[in-house]
């Protein structure tokens, strides 16, 4: 069976799913692609080959009857347009943030599994293959009891995607409740909702955003913020997370401490390494690590040497591998690769987050 | 009274044309300008006239672009993305273009129903030129591409636009000049245009030979799209903008090395450049695209197979370089010199 998919937002983030679906053929194929401007729906069907292309969602719907919907547009739309392809029979794959309110997502994931519909969400770094090799280290017990994590999420304002942002003084991204970290901070949190005990869904969280950049527009961009720290207590594991505009390189890692060893994953390298306890004396085991440590680089970057040899070292291999999950979860009928309990988990901190900024900005008068 | 608009004002482009608008005495213009763009070199441009409008705003909305518009006779478009993903490109090149566009519908009371003059500064990307003998000459009489998929995303998002502009001429809400520049060189532009060749890992590729480029002097350019706005009989019409006495690649690519800086080059003749684009695009398919495919069989013919250029029908209105070639590379070299050091 080949899935129907049409995709809704013709932005740049559309052109990574339409690229990794039309790597899997006998999977899935895009059949349709719609913009509220037509010009985006035009263009992305023009340089992907998609049949149909238009402005109107509802018709895409009726016309091409696709299996599955995936969402890109900006957030505000994700609940209207989510909830119109349930309704039309779809399944649905939304982009992150999955909606702008916590309750906005409850009632989403209550009318897919009312529907039977399967939904899933963009957090393609979870299935980067060194999130799964970390995961496996896990599950064979390497790292221990993990007693705390740290996400750290690096951010280039001077990009283009910042660069719009800043220029445009309606630009989406502005409106959002949490502004610039509702757009990225998804994936600081949801690499730490699968630590959380299992009757754990919102551990006390402590927020602190500021604003780093030199005021230069004269306007509320100015008081965007764009440095976030988090502090998360959870029962049995705790976490720090970083949202850094201005560090350089905007480094992407999580740092797993467990009982009996640490493991560094860094999305950037698509390394993972360990951190173990010395078992050599004195001076010695002061020595060695060093060589231990470049050795487990050599390893990594022989791994990746691999991948990449096999044709497996794509810039979205994390979101071709989630696809592929979600794709067989629909024609299986199994559970989809997120679970529903785990996207509750983001968006309720997520809500959280966004209470105490509010508050601080208060505070600062902004 | 009568009231000009120039999008992207802070511009390469935008700038110089300002300055050639104003020395050909038109000073009732409305400058577009995005908050927070560097306006250094713009303000040193009008600072000495005060009729000229700094506007600070946008073509991202219909309502945005309508404030710049109300009351505008005559627009000179040349805000555009020079680079970027291809949704940014197409967002930031032909939705904006569609925004103003829509935006003088809106606005037309404002300017007695009559539809303006839109001068729009499009290029030599939409050409389709990668199927035609090598040598030929490329006039406005050249075909558009008809293969817009297999350009790079900026030659497929001025393909797009200047369409899009075409459809509004015939609706009548503009009247529309457009003007196809080559490769617009000077002070504050790039050293090396894809068509000399390309840095790739600290190597200067050198792919262009001998081939002649389709250079214009910011200012001639500049020159050229102002005089459009002069002549009521461009309207309806398309206007190739290149120089006299044009260099070919090889010879530009000495002169910089002698004027700016000695660079590490590699001279590829065009059948290993066809070869090596063939290797490039059939590993960018068989990986599934692990890497660009930065080289195709087909950008290589539309960029190093090699044309000529013609710029008679520009002249016949009138235009004439206010700089020599000569004049223009040793400015621009000057200038490239003074960065590098």
């Amino acid at each position: 069976m080949t899935l129907r998919v049409a995709i809704v937002g013709c932005g740049k983030i559309a052109d990574g799913h339409v690229e990794e679906i039309q790597k899997m053929p006998e999977v899935a194929r895009v059949v349709g692609a719609v913009d509220l401007e037509p010009i985006m729906a035009e263009q992305l069907a023009v340089r992907y080959g998609i049949e149909h292309h238009g402005a109107d969602f509802s018709r895409m719907l009726r016309e091409q009857r696709p299996d599955v919907v995936h969402i890109t547009t900006p957030p505000a739309s994700h609940l209207p347009l989510a909830l119109e392809a349930i309704d039309a029979g779809c399944h649905v794959f939304v982009e992150k943030p999955f909606t702008l309110r916590h309750e906005d997502s409850k009632k989403l994931v209550a009318r897919a599994e009312e529907a039977k519909k399967k939904l899933s969400i963009g957090y393609t770094y979870l299935f980067d293959p060194p999130a799964l090799e970390m995961r496996s280290l896990l599950r064979q017990g390497v790292l221990g009891d993990v007693v705390h994590v740290e996400s750290w999420f690096g951010y280039n304002l001077e990009g283009a995607f910042g660069k719009a942002v800043l220029g445009d003084p309606n630009h989406w991204v502005l409106k959002l409740p949490g502004q610039l970290f509702h757009n990225n901070i998804d994936h600081l949190l949801n690499k730490v909702v699968e630590f959380f005990a299992e009757d754990e869904d919102l551990p006390a969280i402590s927020a602190f955003g500021s604003v780093r950049r030199r005021a230069r527009l004269g306007d509320h961009r100015d008081r965007m913020m764009d440095e976030l720290r988090l502090v998360i207590r959870g029962k049995r594991t705790t976490f720090y997370g970083t949202f850094s505009s201005h560090t350089r390189p905007p480094a992407h890692q999580l740092r797993v401490y467990g009982t009996k060893n640490t493991a560094t994953v860094d999305f950037t390298m698509r390394t993972v390494t360990l951190e173990t306890q010395s078992t050599l004396p004195s001076a010695i085991g002061r020595l060695v690590p060093a060589f231990s440590h470049a050795m487990q680089y050599v390893r990594a970057g022989g791994k990746n040497v691999g991948r990449f040899a096999r044709s497996d070292f794509h810039f979205f291999s994390g979101l071709h591998y989630l696809f592929r999950e979600y794709y067989r979860s629909i024609v299986e009928d199994t559970p989809p690769p997120i679970s529903h309990r785990d996207i509750l988990r983001v968006s309720a901190m997520l809500d959280e987050i966004f209470a105490q900024l509010d508050v601080q900005r208060e505070e600062l008068g902004s | 009274m009568t009231k000009t608009l120039v999008t992207g004002a802070t511009g390469f482009l935008g700038t110089s044309l300002v300055q050639r608008l104003v020395a050909r005495g038109r000073t009732d213009l409305r400058c577009l300008v995005r908050q927070g763009s560097d306006v250094s070199h713009l303000e040193g441009v009008i600072e000495k006239h005060p009729d000229v409008e700094r506007f600070v705003g946008s073509l991202a909305s219909v309502d945005a672009a309508a404030a710049a518009v109300e009351g505008v006779d005559t627009i000179f478009h040349v805000a555009a993305a020079m680079g970027g993903a291809p949704a940014d490109i197409f967002l930031n090149t032909v939705v904006t273009t569609k925004n103003l566009c829509e935006a003088i519908a809106r606005t037309a009371p404002s300017r007695g129903n009559k539809p303006p003059l839109f001068v729009l500064v499009s290029s030599f990307g939409v050409y389709g030129v990668a199927d035609l003998p090598r040598g030929t000459v490329v006039d406005e009489g050249t075909p558009l591409e008809n293969k817009p998929a297999r350009r790079d995303p900026y030659s497929q998002g001025k393909l797009r636009q200047e369409k899009l502009c075409w459809e509004y001429h015939d609706k009548g809400i503009i009247r529309l000049a457009v003007a196809r520049p080559g490769v617009i060189y000077g002070p504050r532009g790039g050293a090396f245009s894809a068509r000399v060749g390309l840095n790739l890992f600290g190597v200067f590729l050198h792919l262009g030979g001998r081939n002649t480029l389709p250079l214009t002097y910011v200012d001639n350019c500049a020159e050229a799209i102002a005089l459009l706005g002069d002549r009521p009989e461009a309207a309806g019409q398309v206007y190739n903008v290149v120089d006299d006495d044009l260099v070919d690649a090889d010879d530009y690519l000495r002169r910089y090395k002698q004027r700016v800086t000695p660079l590490r080059s590699v001279s590829l003749p065009y059948p290993v450049t066809m070869l090596m684009s063939h290797a490039v695009e059939r590993y960018h398919r068989a990986s599934k695209g692990q890497l660009p495919a930065v080289f195709t069989p087909y950008k290589t013919k539309t960029t190093w197979k090699g044309n000529r250029f013609s710029n008679e029908k520009l002249k016949a209105i009138g235009w004439r370089p206010i700089v020599t070639t000569e004049q223009g590379l040793e400015r621009t070299f000057e200038h490239l010199k003074a960065r590098a050091s």
